[in-house]
């Protein structure tokens, strides 16, 4: 699914980072690579960026970029 | 000895090295480049020793600036030891570029720091097996509690006896470990000279990193663009997706597979004081409250704060330096000669100090905002705004200090990662009216506009801002400021409460570096100012050249409304500070202020009043900042009736106003145009001059026309 898709709360894994090599490389090393699982936190007050959670540090990324990137909901109890 | 301190961004390098430097601290820039370049040079155990803090980095490709110098730096220059910072709770990240350092094969030990708040958290380490699993010395450390400092220079020092070759015992996995043993034959074969270890470049030719292929054709003179091209494929077809992700997710793997040996981490980590903070500070309501109650902190305190020490120091030099000087220097030289040196020489030497104090409470409030984590959120808050420049939310903190003086403004882009994004804000901010513009408003409103000073004043504000954006959306579509194509991804970082002696230190290197810095362009520049006000010796303000040049060029003024010599000529005094302009249209209109001077003199009365107005400066300084709400940076001074009266004789309320739509968007000072050279060069400082020249004489143009057309229509 899409990242887009996923609302406050949702945890998910990235399946696959697609856009530019550019974007991908810069995307990957920031922590999200294929099989990481994060967390969305937050939506900023004018309802972009999106922080998420992901390998236990903050991380802001814009609405734009973030549709280059496929995740799988995670469902969790 | 040269050490370099690598690391992410918000690990606590720069305290690291603030607390082992202390004041030999010195801050530049890079060459070539507007990125900061902190640098100590010291002597410890007898030996000289060269600290070098590279660009906090994510990474070592070759698509930012910053991580380009890191990597160069480690890689050209003879670096002896490069000491890595991690910070120890969020090691998960940090290791990321460990990885990437160690394939540098350069000697390295690696600073575990914030390491007390990492027990504190509950986190476990087995420090001998993250010892030996690396191969590198791990020392703990708390920079902001300078534990495990002096250990860790004992370590790099240690380090520099077994320089050659250290042999990092981490291997990649094993199918992506032969390909790179592969290519590593292969170089061999090739009898490939170069001063770069051959695995790195193994590692380089895989991930396709066209930067570095180009910088070894450069050395050995070979194309190895197509080397390990077999190797690629092989890559790819076996995990499905292109070489360069592959090895990052190798990396975290190894990563993972490490952690899970030596970390235990706590069971479950209580809801911190970070997500405490953040649930207010970019809470969807609350956010934006919040982020403008902190602007207008900075804002106070930055100007309100440092206003009564600015005060002293104008009143000391200009007042009673300048007034001893003249005296003692009236029986040695001749009159034109002490107005040289006092009116010159002092009074461009008033004009850098004066501006200290600002500097350093300006600096003190941006590193406040940048190592306490509010910086990242004030980004985040506002990116949607500044999105549309294609800037991110940081590009908001100096436009808003642009209303109060453009000359912190300039160097508040500091806080902006990206070269192109500093530059496009660098050139917007002389749009944002300054408080120094205030009193020129104030002249002509009292004047003409009595009854609607409030709203004519803000029409002046808005104008700026709307060029200021319009500006900004040009520039952006050029090559000069065009926007790089990274993603906004941005580290919101914990919570932290900085040091004070580490905000101390950081304020204060950085104001030396702009006393010496832009202290010799203002200084050069009072000068020759002076000498087009004073010259030709025995001249008036009739006779002087800026008088002269002044005739000269008004005519090119008439479509603009102000068609009078004195009205001109009150232009380039307005240079060394634009509320200079009120005093000098009081001379080239021949209004005698009453003079308020006191022309006695006892020098040991003036001498300890000096004194104890210092005092009264801190003071009211502290007042200021914590006692008076009002904004004092924003009040209009009261005009005398004949000024008035004499203004109103040359000028009309719409010439007026267009003159004031100059004054608003003409160069600002020499100041920020020194600011401008000293952060990013002479060229952007002529751009804006040209760009300032241009856009203020179109736009006073207009308004005049327009105006007259409406008026003669009505």
């Amino acid at each position: 699914m899409l990242f887009s898709q996923l609302k406050t709360g949702d945890k998910a894994k990235v399946i696959k980072l697609t856009g530019g090599k550019e974007f991908r490389k810069r995307v990957s090393e920031m922590g999200l690579v294929k099989g990481a699982v994060f967390r969305i936190k937050t939506i900023a007050p004018l309802g972009d960026p999106i922080e998420i959670e992901i390998k236990g540090y903050k991380l802001s990324i814009r609405k734009s970029e973030a549709t280059n990137i496929l995740v799988e909901k995670i469902n969790y109890k | 000895m040269n050490i370099a301190f690598a690391g992410n961004p918000n690990v606590g390098k720069t305290a690291i090295i603030n607390n082992i430097a202390g004041s030999n601290l010195k801050v530049g820039n890079w060459p070539g480049v507007t990125v900061e370049k902190k640098e100590a040079t010291l002597i410890l155990n007898g030996k000289q020793i060269t600290l070098t803090d590279l660009p906090g980095v994510y990474s070592l490709s070759s698509y930012t600036i910053e991580e380009r110098i890191t990597r160069d730096f480690i890689l050209d220059s003879e670096v002896d030891c490069i000491i890595n910072v991690l910070d120890s709770t969020n090691l998960e990240r940090n290791l990321y570029l460990t990885l990437l350092l160690m394939e540098l094969e350069k000697p390295m030990i690696i600073a575990l720091n914030m390491y007390d708040e990492f027990k504190k958290l509950g986190y476990k380490i087995d420090l001998e097996g993250f010892k030996n699993i690396l191969g590198i010395n791990i020392v703990p450390t708390s920079a902001i509690k300078k534990e495990g400092l002096d250990e860790l220079i004992k370590q790099a020092l240690n380090l520099k006896g077994r320089h050659s070759k250290l042999k990092y015992r981490l291997r990649y996995e094993g199918f992506i470990e032969d390909e790179i043993k592969n290519v590593v034959e292969k170089l061999k074969k090739e009898n490939l000279q170069s001063k770069y270890p051959l695995r790195w470049i193994a590692i380089k030719l895989i991930e396709k990193d066209e930067y570095i292929i180009e910088k070894l054709r450069f050395e050995t003179k070979k194309d190895l663009s197509t080397l390990a091209k077999d190797n690629i494929m092989r890559i790819e077809e076996r995990f499905d997706e292109d070489s360069e992700s592959v090895l990052t997710e190798i990396r975290y793997g190894i990563i993972n597979g490490i952690l899970k040996k030596v970390l235990k981490k706590p069971q479950k980590i209580a809801s911190t004081i970070t997500e405490k903070l953040d649930s207010i500070f970019i809470n969807r309501v609350l956010g934006i409250p919040v982020f403008m109650f902190f602007m207008y902190f900075v804002f106070k305190f930055t100007f309100d704060g440092s206003a009564p020490f600015i005060d002293w120091i104008d009143g000391f030099i200009n007042g009673y330096l300048a007034k001893y000087l003249s005296i003692a220097l009236s029986n040695i030289v001749p009159g034109w000669l002490n107005s040289l040196l006092i009116d010159g020489v002092l009074g461009g030497v008033g004009v850098v100090l004066s501006f200290v104090p600002l500097m350093v409470f300006l600096y003190f409030f941006l590193a406040l905002l940048e190592e306490s984590g509010y910086m990242a959120r004030a980004a985040f808050v506002m990116d949607k705004v500044m999105n549309s420049l294609g800037l991110n939310g940081k590009a908001f903190i100096p436009m808003i200090l642009g209303f109060g003086c453009n000359v912190p403004a300039i160097y508040a882009t500091r806080a902006l990662e990206n070269e192109s994004d500093r530059k496009l804000v660098a050139v917007m901010v002389p749009f944002m009216s300054c408080g120094a513009r205030l009193p020129i408003y104030a002249l002509f409103t009292a004047t003409f506009f009595l009854h609607h000073q409030a709203l004519i004043v803000l029409s002046l504000y808005v104008i700026g801002i709307v060029i200021a954006f319009i500006v900004g959306l040009v520039l952006r579509k050029t090559s000069m400021f065009k926007a790089e194509k990274t993603p906004l991804l941005l580290e919101l970082p914990p919570y932290r409460i900085p040091s004070l002696r580490i905000l101390w230190i950081s304020s204060w290197t950085r104001t030396k570096s702009f006393i010496s810095k832009a202290g010799t362009v203002i200084a050069l520049t009072m000068i020759l100012i002076w000498g087009a006000i004073h010259l030709p010796i025995n001249s008036t303000y009739e006779t002087s050249f800026l008088a002269r040049s002044a005739k000269v060029v008004t005519p090119l003024f008439k479509p603009a409304g102000f068609n009078n010599w004195q009205i001109v000529a009150a232009i380039i005094p307005g240079l060394i500070a634009k509320e200079t302009v009120v005093g000098a249209l009081a001379q080239t209109l021949n209004i005698e202020e009453e003079s308020n001077q006191n022309n006695s003199s006892n020098f040991i009365q003036d001498t300890t009043k000096q004194l104890s107005e210092l005092i009264d400066a801190f003071f009211n300084s502290f007042k200021a900042m914590f006692f008076n709400i009002s904004q004092e940076t924003f009040k209009l001074e009261s005009i005398s009736n004949k000024f008035k009266k004499r203004i109103s004789q040359v000028m009309t309320p719409l010439s007026a106003y267009s003159f004031m739509v100059f004054m608003l968007l003409f160069i600002p000072c020499i100041v920020t145009l020194a600011a401008i050279k000293q952060e990013f060069g002479w060229k952007l400082m002529f751009f804006e001059i040209w760009l300032l020249i241009f856009i203020s004489y179109i736009a006073s143009v207009i308004v005049y026309q327009m105006g007259s057309l409406l008026y003669n229509f009505i």
